[in-house]
C-alpha cells in the first residue's frame, strides 16, 4: 500500500495509507495528517489523485508547501519525494509493501469472489452489533441528527437564513433554488449542496464555490463554521441542534 | 418539461473470464431518460432472472408514471426528496415486490435477489436510488466521487469505522450484501438527487467492475475517452484484463451541452470572463 510519511527531523510521527480518496493535511484536528504547529494553515494542503497520477496541492496555505525543495502550489508526486509544510517532512513512499511501481493504484489481489449472499434484518444488525462492540468508535457521525442552517453572512438572497432539509440543495437564480441568488448574470445552479449517509457535501454548479476561502472542484464534506462563497453572496454553515 | 441538456450515452455488460453465465442486467430509455442497472444472485440462473425482472418492472413502472400520474405508489415517501426521485424509489419497492412473490412461488428460486443502481433525468435535475452494491459515481471537473454507499456488510463496517478502506478491499465478506432488491417483503431503498452541469460523466457499474478496477483507473478511463461507448468498453476491457472475476456491467451517460438561450449564453460569456 503506498503511503505517507510524516517526519520531523528523524523521527517518523505517522504513517497514511493513500487510498481513493484525497489525504489533507493542516494544524485543524481533523486533517487526515494533522501538524500541531503554528507555521502550518489550519488546511494546508490536500493529497489526491488525478487522472491515475497523485498530486499535491497547496490550499492557499499562509506559509506554502515546498516540493524537494522548491515552492510549488500543485505538482505531480513521484516516489521518494519530500514535501515539506513548516519544519515537517512528508515523505511520499508509493513503493512500500513492495507494491510494483506501475501498479501502485491496482487493486489488492482480489480475494475469491464467492456467491453473493444477503443477510437478512436481523442478522445483519447482530454482525454489525459485534462488530462494533468488537471496534472503538461504534457512534455514527453526531451530524446526522443535527440540522444544518445556511446563514447569509454578505450578499442579496431572498432570505437571511435557510434550513436544509432536503437532499439536494441548490444555489442559484432557478426558480427550484433553495437559497435564490438576485443578479442578471447569476447562473441558474451556481452551486449545490447534497445530504450523503455521512453528511453534507458542496458541489459546483455553473460557478466554482469557495469554501473558507479555497475553490472546490469535487464534493467536499462541509463542517460546521464553514464559510461558502458563491460570487458575491457568502453564507455560513452551522448545525443547529 | 424537456430537458435543456444533451447526453450521450454507452453501455456494455461482459461475463468476466470466470464466470459461466451473465447475471447482470441493464436497460437504457432514452427517452425516458432513465437508466437502470441491476446484478442478480441466487444461483444456477436464477439471478438472471431477478436482475431482469427487477430492470423491467422499474423501466414500466417508470413509464406508465410518466404516462399517467395516478400510478400508485410504491413504499414510503420521503420527505427529503422530490417526488421524481419518489418515483424511482417507488419502482424499486415494487420491484421488490415482484421478485420476492417470483421467489416464494418457485422453490427452486428461493433467495434469488438483485442490486439495483437506476438513475433517471428531468431537466437538470438527476434523482439516483439503489440497493445493493451496484454503484453510481460522477466524473465532474476531473474527480470522480461515488454518489452510493453501498449495501454492504464491509461498507457498513466501513462507515461506522470498524474496518479500514484497505481492509475492506482485502476482505473475503465483500460478497455479503445488507441489502438487496427480492430478497424480503420489503426493502429500504437509498434515493438522493442533484443538479447535473455540461461535462459531467455519470457511470453506473455493477460491482464486476469496481472489485477489479480502482477508482482512480475508472477517473482515467471515463477522462481519456472520446465517447461514452468508447469509455464503457474500455472499463469492461480493463476490468477482463485485471481477471474479470465476475460478470461487469456499466452505464456511462456524458452530459454534452445545452440548447442555449440568449441570456443563458450571456451568463457563459460573463463566466469565461471571470
Amino acid at each position: 500500500m503506498p503511503r505517507l510519511v510524516l517526519k520531523f527531523e528523524s523521527s517518523v510521527l505517522k504513517e497514511v495509507p493513500l487510498g481513493t480518496r484525497p489525504v489533507t493535511i493542516g494544524r485543524a484536528p481533523d486533517n487526515d495528517i494533522p501538524i500541531d504547529n503554528l507555521a502550518v494553515s489550519n488546511y494546508h494542503a490536500r493529497v489526491y489523485v488525478e487522472a491515475g497520477s497523485l498530486v499535491v496541492e497547496d490550499l492557499n496555505s499562509l506559509n506554502g508547501l515546498f516540493l524537494n525543495d522548491i515552492r510549488v502550489e500543485r505538482a505531480m508526486l513521484k516516489d521518494g519525494d519530500s514535501i515539506l509544510i513548516g519544519k515537517h517532512h512528508i515523505w511520499v513512499d508509493l513503493t512500500h509493501d513492495a507494491a510494483l511501481p506501475m501498479d501502485i493504484w491496482r487493486k489488492a489481489p482480489a480475494p475469491r469472489v464467492n456467491e453473493t449472499m444477503v443477510l437478512d434484518t436481523q442478522e445483519r444488525r447482530k454482525m454489525l452489533e459485534e462488530a462494533a462492540a468488537a471496534g472503538e468508535r461504534s457512534q455514527l457521525s453526531p451530524d446526522r441528527l443535527r440540522c444544518p442552517t445556511l446563514t447569509v453572512v454578505r450578499g442579496r438572497t431572498d432570505q437571511k437564513e435557510y434550513r436544509i432539509a432536503g437532499k439536494l440543495t441548490v444555489i442559484g437564480h432557478s426558480k427550484m433554488a433553495t437559497v435564490r441568488l438576485r443578479g442578471w448574470f447569476t447562473p441558474d445552479v451556481a452551486a449545490q449542496i447534497n445530504k450523503h449517509e455521512d453528511g453534507f457535501y458542496l458541489g459546483r454548479g455553473d460557478r466554482v464555490p469557495k469554501l473558507n476561502g479555497v475553490p472546490i472542484n469535487g464534493l467536499t464534506k462541509l463542517v460546521d463554521g464553514d464559510l461558502i462563497e458563491v460570487g458575491r453572496v457568502r453564507l455560513n454553515f452551522m448545525f443547529h441542534e | 418539461m424537456r430537458s435543456l441538456l444533451r447526453i450521450q450515452t454507452g453501455a456494455r455488460t461482459d461475463l468476466g473470464r470466470v464466470r459461466k453465465n451473465n447475471e447482470d442486467s441493464y436497460q437504457i430509455e432514452p427517452e425516458l431518460r432513465l437508466f437502470v442497472l441491476s446484478d442478480g444472485m441466487g444461483g444456477e440462473a436464477h439471478g438472471e432472472v431477478a436482475s431482469n425482472l427487477a430492470v423491467q418492472t422499474i423501466v414500466t413502472h417508470c413509464q406508465q408514471a410518466e404516462n399517467s400520474r395516478a400510478t400508485p405508489i410504491f413504499g414510503d415517501s420521503q420527505p427529503d426528496v422530490s417526488e421524481r426521485t419518489n418515483r424511482l424509489a417507488s419502482a424499486i419497492h415494487l420491484a421488490n415486490r415482484k421478485v420476492f412473490e417470483m421467489a416464494a412461488a418457485n422453490p427452486e428460486q428461493k433467495g434469488m435477489g438483485a442490486t439495483i443502481v437506476a438513475a433517471w433525468m428531468e431537466g437538470q435535475k438527476l434523482s439516483i436510488a439503489h440497493v445493493g452494491d451496484s454503484r453510481a459515481y460522477l466524473l465532474r471537473a476531473g474527480t470522480l466521487d461515488q454518489l452510493t454507499a453501498d449495501h454492504s456488510l464491509v461498507a457498513e463496517k466501513v462507515r461506522i469505522g470498524i474496518l479500514t478502506p484497505q481492509e475492506a478491499d482485502a476482505s473475503e465478506m465483500q460478497s455479503v450484501l445488507t441489502r438487496a432488491v427480492g430478497t424480503s417483503a420489503t426493502v429500504q431503498v437509498d434515493a438522493t438527487e442533484l443538479i447535473l452541469l455540461v461535462g459531467d460523466t455519470l457511470l453506473l457499474c455493477s460491482d464486476g467492475l469496481t472489485r477489479m478496477v480502482t477508482d482512480p483507473e475508472i477517473a482515467s478511463t471515463l477522462l481519456t475517452s472520446t465517447s461514452a461507448q468508447e469509455a464503457a468498453d474500455r472499463l469492461i476491457e480493463l476490468a477482463n484484463e485485471y481477471g474479470g472475476l465476475d460478470n461487469a456491467s456499466v452505464i456511462v451517460m456524458r452530459v454534452t451541452q445545452k440548447s442555449d438561450g440568449v441570456l443563458d449564453r450571456l451568463k457563459v460569456w460573463k463566466r469565461n470572463s471571470g
